[in-house]
């Protein structure tokens, strides 16, 4: 395990997302609301570019919702932008599938910089 | 059958150690790029269309998270190639050595309900694909296209490309074809086919029509459509095709179906070998079980590569449908399912079935010579 300092926190303003490379392995560094998190760029469904798709919400439909379509979640999915899988960002996991999940790496900010665990 | 090829062990076979042939890779054919080939006065009317905007209310559903510069070779946001040398690139950085092109916008063509248009436009396709597709770049081959409107026109199309190097099949437009491939009016094209020693590739798309088995219109979301349209168009289509005895009747005639994955055939295979023990007096031309016809002259595109959770569960399938020697490695590239080579190569099977898979089964069936510097 060892500490990657990827940049000063005012580059990765709450709602981007960015790749960064640390040594061989692709990572995204996403700022959800705040809240960093950070992936892995390689999708488990067929290794495509994860981290390089769009991050935004999803649908939801269900007795909540009153049966109806509703927008949810806004800013805190990533879709794969090759087969158009969604993951959630803070948990690595897709909305479709148990089998379909990344690991997530541990960040934080220490004085002032954003650094990653891998 | 074949050797089992369900084992644990999985060989170290890479893509860059075998030939790879992609069976269904599809071209761009706009109105304004068919214009010049097309007869008057169908090319005044491609002419105006050229440029016409994709009807957005088309989108399949709701698409939010659409990038319109996806990070895949050639970044095509509508997902479609419009040149043999962007075509060659692309296959290229995704280790695709040989690409079997078939068309976008014709993957409708059945569906054309005016014979001479449709006539035209077929003429139009097969020139425009020998001229811009097939003569420019290496490792580009095509399809034919036979239109089901005019089976006599179709069959002569045949005979007049057979002789092309790079032609090397023939496509048979499978969405909304009305009747069915397998029904005797078109015995013209599998004579033809047959004659010219060119496989007949069926390949369908998602078509909302009154032609059986595309009613597929009281779905109200793409997800439905997606998940029956080529799936049942190959079973319907290969029902009709062995009912008439169209592998009797032409029996050096090789069939290919494509874009449907695979898994559909075993149970296909049962149902029908299960009726024919039932029903043989009423289709007495088939000299033997409908699998048999399968496992000897019917060949399946990969793509979409269906996924369980176990991949050994696949490998399994494979062998249940005659094995890897009836399946053909296929990207669907650039379309938005396309499926990576990786997604086959992934599977848990030996490197030889792997190998046959990926390049050596299409090569055989096709009649392309190895691309140097492979195999
Ligand atoms: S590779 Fe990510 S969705 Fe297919």
């Amino acid at each position: 395990m060892t500490d990657h300092v990827v940049g000063p926190v005012e580059d990765f303003p709450p709602g981007t997302h960015r790749l960064v490379q640390l040594g061989r392995i692709e990572v995204g560094i996403f700022n959800v609301a705040g809240v960093f998190h950070a992936l892995p760029n390689i999708c488990p469904h067929q290794f495509g570019p994860l981290c390089a798709g769009t991050v935004n919400g999803t649908t939801a439909c269900s007795a909540e919702t009153n049966w109806t379509f509703a927008w949810v979640r806004q800013g805190e999915i990533v879709t794969c932008p090759w087969h158009g899988i969604e993951f959630d960002i803070a948990t690595g996991q897709s909305l479709s599938s148990p089998r379909l999940r990344v690991r997530t790496y541990p960040v934080r900010v220490v004085d002032g910089q954003v650094t990653v665990t891998i | 059958m074949s050797t089992p090829s369900t084992i644990e062990r999985t060989d170290r076979a890479t893509l860059a150690d075998m030939v790879v042939v992609d069976a269904d890779v599809h071209v761009n054919d706009t109105p304004g790029a068919l214009a010049p080939y097309c007869e008057e006065p169908w090319r005044l009317s491609l002419e105006a269309l050229d440029g016409a905007s994709y009807p957005y209310l088309q989108v399949p559903g709701f698409a939010p998270n659409m990038r319109l510069d996806p990070p895949i070779p050639g970044q095509h946001a509508n997902r479609s190639v419009s040149t043999a040398a962007e075509m060659r690139a692309e296959l290229s950085e995704l280790q695709i050595d040989v690409g079997i092109l078939f068309p976008d916008h014709m993957l409708l063509f059945a569906a054309i309900p005016n014979p001479e248009y449709a006539t035209a436009l077929a003429q139009a396709y097969n020139r425009w694909l020998l001229e811009e597709w097939l003569t420019r770049e290496p490792g580009l081959y095509g399809v034919v296209l036979a239109c089901p409107q005019n089976p006599d026109f179709a069959a002569r199309e045949i005979e007049r490309y057979a002789n092309e190097e790079r032609v090397v099949g023939v496509y048979l437009p499978t969405a909304g074809v009305n009747p069915l491939w397998g029904d005797r009016r078109y015995d013209p094209i599998m004579a033809a086919a047959e004659a010219a020693n060119l496989p007949v590739c069926l390949h369908s798309v998602t078509l909302v029509s009154p032609a059986f088995p595309c009613q597929l219109d009281q779905f109200e979301n793409h997800f439905a459509r997606q998940v029956l349209s080529h799936a049942f168009a190959m079973m319907a289509n290969l029902t009709s095709i062995v009912h008439t005895g169209v592998p009797a009747r032409f029996p050096e005639l090789r069939i290919v179906f494509t874009e449907a994955g695979i898994a559909w055939v075993p149970y296909m295979m049962w149902r029908m070998d299960k009726y024919y023990n039932e029903y043989r007096r009423l289709v007495p031309f088939l000299e033997k079980r409908p699998s048999d016809y399968i496992t000897e002259r019917m060949w399946f595109a990969t793509q979409p590569i269906e996924e369980p959770d176990d991949l050994k569960d696949l490998v399994v399938t494979i062998d249940l449908l005659g094995g890897p020697e009836r399946i053909l490695f296929a990207s669907d590239w650039p379309h938005h399912d396309f499926d990576h080579p990786r997604a086959i190569m992934k599977l848990p099977m030996p490197a030889a079935a792997k190998r046959r898979i990926m390049g050596e089964n299409a090569l055989e069936l096709f009649g392309i010579p190895a691309p140097a510097g492979k195999l």
